[in-house]
């Protein structure tokens, strides 16, 4: 038998009152895939992403997750997949071992067993001797590393990464970069997305989301040699061939808005 | 770098143990999160511990001077109960609110996106806020051999269960709020639009009705003031007969918190001023109906976007 896509969407759209964020897209990700979703802030990436990881339901179309309905089999979709968010989703007033431990107990992971998995993941994190301090003092590159550790805790077998070198040094990227190809190596799916052209590029396939649509969808190798359009062309071309336009942000979301006025030390955050 | 095998390593997940929504471990965990994060907030037990002497010590011993007394207690044993209420709608509001950032920049990402049923999320969150608002309103109740005020264990105990249910109910109250807002500049605007009306029509800092005076002249013989106690109105200072407007009459009558803080009064003070009935029914029955509308609010809001 063959094994159920890692992810298989159909059509799947997600509105927002009169804005179509995810406008129809379809497309099917194999198991042990290294897959990215290129596009600008505002094309649909986290939407889209957030649909897959059942944290929004789609307005129309479908979606799977190894064979599993986001919908309909949320339950069985949630145990099998693993996400690390954009910017930490960590409880920053409690420690490493503390936040490790709420994730072994939302998992089911028996009682018995939770010791050693926190264990093991403060291990591969690389975190052991801090195990004990405030999440609130740990760098970018911890956090990062302390989350995807996280994610990995129940063994999914597909990980989620939205923008996950956001805001990293360059050593804390190569630490990342090791990280996920060794989750590679054991047949983990990895989905993430990016608005990082040398990323993508290093990525198995790559989707090139667009207002919501996907304009394009091969391995690299494919996308410069379909829309290149010259000799020594890279993925950057390929955009600005599709979209005629450069990667660029677009205007800062509400929850952006909440981001920066907790980090402005706003009222009673964290 | 050690590379654990995620595969090999993935532990034995039994998955989440429930029964329709009700899992007890995560009810557990998310009330220990809660506590841990109190636990290392100094600045929540520094509030509390200002605004009991703000409110008990200052005041009560300022207003004290003027109110020699209210129905035989002095001013500062009259509003114990009102300052433990305070602490109680400060904390308990203060965990319900966090809901929104922690929604959109904190765990509870996680969370949601975990085979967890939210109910139990919610659950968890409101215990655990009912633990706190416990915790913070014992901080006036330290102070009472301070204001001439004898415990008992049996006062203490009662208070501490009108302390939990008055905690559930703040919590389960700014849950449906905290469910309603999408940013939280506004925040500010409800700790002081939420917490202080359910504070001062609460009967807290006053009487419902009384007889003031206190000018030494005019106190009350015992036996009228036997009387007018039989018609539920209580000597203060003795002299002239006050009562409160109608208008505020009915907004005191109408907020729950009055009910629950006159039951807290009654146990402490063994003095009470609403019907025993309606206390007892609003203290146990109320916080049941708002925690089921909170967590139905709060699973909702975080399942279906």
């Amino acid at each position: 038998m063959a094994l159920a896509p890692a992810i298989e969407t159909v059509a799947l759209e997600r509105r927002y009152g009169e804005t179509l964020a995810v406008a129809g897209i379809s497309l099917v990700v194999d198991q042990g895939e290294f897959f990215a979703i290129l596009g600008p802030n505002g094309a649909g990436k986290t939407t889209l992403m957030h649909m897959l990881t059942t944290l929004i339901t789609p307005s129309a179309g479908t979606a799977a997750v190894l064979g599993f309905d986001v919908v309909r089999q949320r339950a069985e979709v949630r145990k099998r997949l693993g996400m690390v968010f954009q910017d930490p989703a960590l409880d920053e007033r409690l420690n490493a071992r503390e936040n490790l431990e709420i994730h072994a107990v939302l998992y089911g992971i028996a009682r018995s067993d939770r010791r050693a998995a926190i264990e093991k993941s403060l291990d591969w994190a690389a975190l052991t001797e801090v195990a004990g301090r405030r999440v609130r003092s740990f760098s970018g590159g911890m956090k990062r590393r302390l989350e995807l550790a996280r994610a990995l805790m129940h063994g999914p077998r597909v990980l989620f990464l939205d923008e996950p070198t956001i805001g990293l040094d360059p050593q804390g990227r190569r630490d990342l970069w090791d990280r996920i190809a060794a989750i590679r190596e054991e047949g983990v799916t990895v989905l993430m997305t990016t608005h990082n052209l040398a990323e993508a590029n290093a990525c198995d396939r790559v989707a090139i989301v667009e207002k919501g649509k996907l304009i394009a969808l091969g391995t690299p190798a494919e996308l410069i040699a379909e829309h290149g359009g010259r000799e020594d062309a890279d993925l950057e071309d390929v955009f600005i061939n599709l979209t005629g336009r450069q990667l660029r942000d677009e205007a800062a979301t509400a929850r952006e808005h909440i981001v920066s006025f907790s980090k402005r030390g706003g009222e009673l955050t964290r | 770098m050690t590379v654990v095998a995620t595969k090999t390593a993935a532990p034995s997940s039994a998955g989440v143990r429930s029964w329709a929504g009700f899992a007890p471990s995560v009810i557990w965990i998310m009330w220990k999160r809660e506590l841990l994060r109190y636990g290392r907030d100094r600045s929540q037990l520094f509030g509390g511990l200002s605004r009991t002497i703000l409110w008990l010590v200052v005041l009560g011993y300022g207003i004290g001077a003027a109110l020699r007394e209210i129905e035989g207690y002095t001013y500062a044993q009259y509003i114990l109960p009102g300052v433990i209420t305070l602490n109680v709608l400060f904390s308990s509001l203060q965990c319900a609110i966090a809901l929104v950032w922690d929604r959109e920049v904190g765990l509870l990402r996680e969370v949601v996106i975990s085979p967890s049923p939210m109910l139990s999320v919610a659950l968890g969150k409101m215990l655990g806020g009912a633990c706190i608002a416990v915790l913070q309103g014992t901080i006036p109740l330290l102070f009472s051999p301070l204001i001439g005020l004898h415990l008992t264990v049996w006062s203490v105990l009662g208070a501490w269960v009108v302390m939990f249910f008055m905690g559930i109910l703040i919590t389960a109250i700014g849950v449906l709020i905290a469910t309603r807002l999408k940013t939280f500049e506004g925040f500010g605007s409800i700790s002081n639009g939420v917490i202080q009306p359910l504070y001062f029509l609460s009967g807290s800092v006053f009487p419902l009705k009384g007889i003031i005076g206190g000018v030494g002249m005019l106190d009350i013989p015992d036996s009228i003031r036997e009387e007018l106690r039989r018609i539920g109105i209580y000597a203060i200072g003795g002299g002239w007969l006050v009562q409160l407007p109608a208008w505020l009459q009915i907004l005191v009558y109408i907020n729950p918190v009055s009910y629950l803080l006159d039951l807290l009064r009654y146990v402490l003070l063994d003095f009470q001023q609403l019907p025993l009935t309606a206390d007892v029914l609003v203290t146990f029955a109320l916080p049941v109906v708002a925690v089921v509308l909170a967590a139905a609010a709060m699973s909702r809001t975080l399942q279906h976007r």
